[in-house]
């Protein structure tokens, strides 16, 4: 430290300490002024670009207390080696089961809806093995578990939601970016199709307006979206390796809606070519203009 | 003495065979990795007709001839040690009051007769042991009937308890139920039509031990009677000494009804060596041993019955291809959609057992007992509904699991290439052609690397005059294979807007759409 900068900081802390509320109050201010509304971080390892992504945010801690329940909620939807990239990276998933216990949290459950044989998708996709690994309980679906619950209306009123997910003290979401039919892009919102139960295939019909119903009700606090490889083409299920690009990068924030918009960029699309993104801004459940956003970026 | 050993040996091949009927499921590896089949492995009568309708060796013959070496040599061990549906008959034949005065029916000539009709129509290709063969039918009845019986009942309960949830009780049911399910319970609950109906056969074959013990292995079982004929002679005798004086209580502990109080007159074929008259006899007259000479009564059916039997299964082969279904290419059940790796139509009904083991391992539980679908030859084969299960992409279990080749055991990367049919859309259905609504689940569950359905961008008219972009789902002909998936996940139930056809199967060289 320079001699001119301890000066600096002597004045300013003999300063804060007249102030009623003292440094907590300073520090709230200024993290304030400093808060990272996305962080992009790159790099060869999973693990290492997933811890940076969370520590540009503030760190695991900002997200998660100690004692918490936290669902990890990965895309383990069909039965696909990771290779593929059909399902979310079991490598980043561990990351971050582990980092939650590091902050304290009590358990981590991971679990998900998944679209074709559920023992095939956990067991092929890593994802089992590499969260249990990582001391975290993953489960499959128990269909005695969804209650039908009370949606904000913007296209559902009411659908059968897991209730592990929604009764957890925190909930985190971490999808794999690929194509999608319909939605275009199946990033962070479309993965909370996850803990919906019933007849999924209905809500293709209005798939947007469910998807802000359904990001609005399950309040994520992190999105973590996997692009450490990304499905360009034949997703969501994929099963093509030319299809398959390697990004070797997160994106991790709070925003839904500002997250999935970052997202489409990976694929050389605006947030405002995806429908739930431009749904969900119009609903106030976030920021998809990126111009808006304080983005950091890391290389690791 | 030597009952006490043989009943500890039941139990242990019954467990066994247990065991192993629970590992016949998926644990989400690409190969199951156990033995499942080896009971169908080592029978003989499903050996010796897939033999002669098929004409193959099926792939661990080895055991069936160890079987007949056995029996050769021991005489019916298999039935009286071995056979787990043989000692389900003995375990329920103790419920039987004991010492009914009722004369026993004496209808051993029942079986053999069964044994000569199934062995003549598999000499003239028609294989229909798999009906009467006792592990088939064993496995069947428990795959699709008494084994989903047992896990809607423990669902049941442990549902009822968790949704009154008194506190302590709850938690404790829910550790009971979680360690049932990680035990014997099926990962879901299997459901399959006619199960009821398989369920009250079996159950009747097991209630037939309360009119007469082991009624099933005495005068029905074919393979019991293939292994009466081939222990006539087996080194392996049974002898009564001059101490005999004919009191009869033998006759009581005698599983196979084989009158061992009768001296010379006794039938040996009928002796499953479970050597109760030799533990039970008072005078202890009764001696087991080898190459000693043992009279017996002669193994008279009757030249008619035999003639007759001959004749039927000789009649039948004809009389059950003489359906329409026969005809020509499609002229049959256009549902009949074969899981992947089945031979052709022909070969494959000349070699399925109807043991269900495809059934009973199918991840999806798509693979369903056919009725009349494929004609009578084919009844309890199997077909796929994909409205019940499609067929999973890189699943390759039924064809792991098959014993006698029906269904070939496939690579991964032959299975995800075999068609077993086409899917077709039905524009009076589909949301997006009919309905101007959008809907794209059959192209993003299709599972194909590229995919088999393909979106072409259409603009319609909404009900409310509103012009729309929407996706209408196309197949492609070449990539498709008929998985079912797209049908089992559309959501217009009931009548799914998209179906497979067996049309365009590897499997035939007619049922084909494609010029190529």
């Amino acid at each position: 430290m320079k001699r001119r900068d301890f000066l600096k900081s002597a004045l300013l802390a003999g300063t804060v300490l007249t102030i009623p509320g003292g440094i907590g109050f300073l520090g709230k201010a200024f993290a304030a002024a400093e808060k990272t509304d996305l962080a992009v971080a790159a790099g060869s390892s999973p693990a290492a670009i997933t811890k940076a992504a969370i520590e540009a945010l503030g760190g695991i801690k900002e997200f998660i207390a100690r004692g918490d329940v936290v669902v990890v909620k990965p895309n383990i939807g069909w039965d696909r080696l990771p290779e593929y990239a059909a399902t979310t990276n079991p490598e980043v998933v561990k990351t971050v089961v582990a980092l939650c216990y590091e902050a304290g949290a009590k358990q981590v459950r991971i679990f998900d809806h998944a679209v074709v044989d559920p023992r095939r998708c956990y067991k092929q996709s890593g994802i089992a093995a590499a969260a249990a690994a990582a001391g975290g309980i993953v489960s499959f679906i128990d269909d005695r578990k969804f209650r039908d619950m009370r949606l904000p209306g913007v296209a559902l009123k009411s659908w059968p939601l897991y209730t592990e997910a929604i009764e957890a003290d925190k909930f985190i979401n971490i999808p794999i970016a690929k194509t999608h039919g319909l939605s275009t892009l199946t990033l962070g919102m479309k993965n909370l199709m996850g803990i919906m139960g019933g007849s999924r295939g209905r809500i293709h019909q209005r798939i947007d307006g469910s998807l802000v119903d359904m990001a609005m009700t399950v309040k994520p606090s992190l999105v973590i979206i996997d692009a450490v490889r990304i499905l360009t083409a034949n997703g969501p299920q994929g099963g093509d390796l030319a299809d398959v690009k390697q990004l070797n990068t997160i994106i991790a924030g709070k925003d839904q809606v500002a997250v999935d918009a970052y997202g489409a960029t990976l694929f050389g699309l605006k947030g405002t070519d995806i429908g739930c993104v431009t749904a969900g801004h119009k609903a106030g459940l976030g920021i998809m203009d990126l111009t808006k956003l304080k983005i950091k970026k890391i290389n690791v | 003495m030597i009952s006490k050993i043989r009943i500890i040996v039941q139990g242990i091949f019954l467990l066994l065979f247990f065991w192993l009927f629970l590992q016949t499921e998926s644990k989400g590896e690409d190969v199951l990795g156990y033995p499942v089949k080896i009971f169908l492995d080592a029978d003989p009568l499903i050996f010796i007709t897939t033999l002669l309708a098929g004409h193959v060796w099926s792939s661990s013959f080895f055991l069936a001839v160890l079987v007949i070496v056995a029996t050769a040599i021991l005489g019916r061990v298999f039935c009286g040690w071995i056979c787990p549906l043989g000692t389900l008959n003995n375990i329920v034949g103790t419920f039987q009051k004991r010492r009914s005065n009722r004369a026993p029916l004496k209808l051993h000539w029942l079986k053999y007769c069964i044994l000569i009709f199934l062995v003549t129509a598999s000499l003239f290709s028609l294989q229909f042991a798999g009906i009467f063969d006792p592990i088939a039918l064993l496995i069947r009845s428990l795959s699709l009937s008494v084994y989903p019986l047992a896990s809607y009942a423990a669902k049941a309960t442990f549902d009822t308890l968790y949704n009154f949830p008194i506190p302590v009780l709850v938690d404790i049911s829910e550790f009971i139920y979680a360690l049932f399910k990680k035990l014997f319970l099926p990962f879901q609950q299997p459901f399959f039509f006619q199960s009821f109906f398989l369920g009250l056969l079996f159950f009747i074959i097991l209630g037939l031990n309360l009119l007469e013990k082991r009624f099933w292995c005495k005068y029905i079982c074919p393979l019991g009677a293939l292994l009466g004929v081939l222990s006539r002679f087996s080194l392996l005798q049974r002898t009564v000494t001059e101490g005999c004086n004919s009191c009869g209580t033998c006759t009581f502990e005698c599983q196979g009804g084989a009158a061992p109080d009768q001296k010379e007159k006794w039938h040996n074929t009928e002796c499953l060596v479970c050597m109760n008259c030799d533990d039970i006899c008072p005078e202890n007259a009764v001696r087991f041993g080898f190459l000693k000479k043992s009279r017996t009564a002669p193994l008279d059916l009757g030249k008619r019955r035999v003639l007759g039997m001959i004749m039927a299964g000789i009649a039948t082969v004809p009389l059950i291809r003489i359906t329409a279904i026969n005809k020509q290419a499609g002229a049959g059940e256009p549902r009949l959609i074969r899981p992947p790796g089945s031979l052709e139509e022909k070969q494959f009904l000349e070699r399925c057992v109807k043991c269900g083991e495809c059934m009973k391992v199918c991840i999806t539980g798509g693979l369903q007992p056919t009725f009349m679908e494929a004609g009578l030859e084919g009844i309890w084969s199997p077909v796929l509904v994909p409205k019940v299960g499609y067929c999973e992409y890189r699943c390759t279990l039924c064809g792991q699991v098959c014993p006698t080749g029906a269904i070939r055991k496939l690579e991964q990367k032959e299975k995800e290439k075999t068609k077993i049919g086409l899917a077709m859309i039905d524009h009076g259905r589909c949301l997006p052609y009919a309905h101007a609504m959008p809907c794209i689940v059959c192209q993003e569950v299709c599972p194909t690397p590229q995919k088999a359905i393909w979106l072409e961008k259409t603009k319609v008219t909404n009900k409310d005059g509103k012009e729309l972009n929407l996706n209408q789902p196309h197949i492609d002909l070449e990539l498709c294979i008929g998985c079912g998936l797209c049908e089992a996940k559309c959501p217009i139930l009931g009548q799914p807007a998209i179906y497979v056809t067996s049309i365009g199967e590897s499997r035939s060289k007619d049922n084909q759409l494609l010029l190529s």
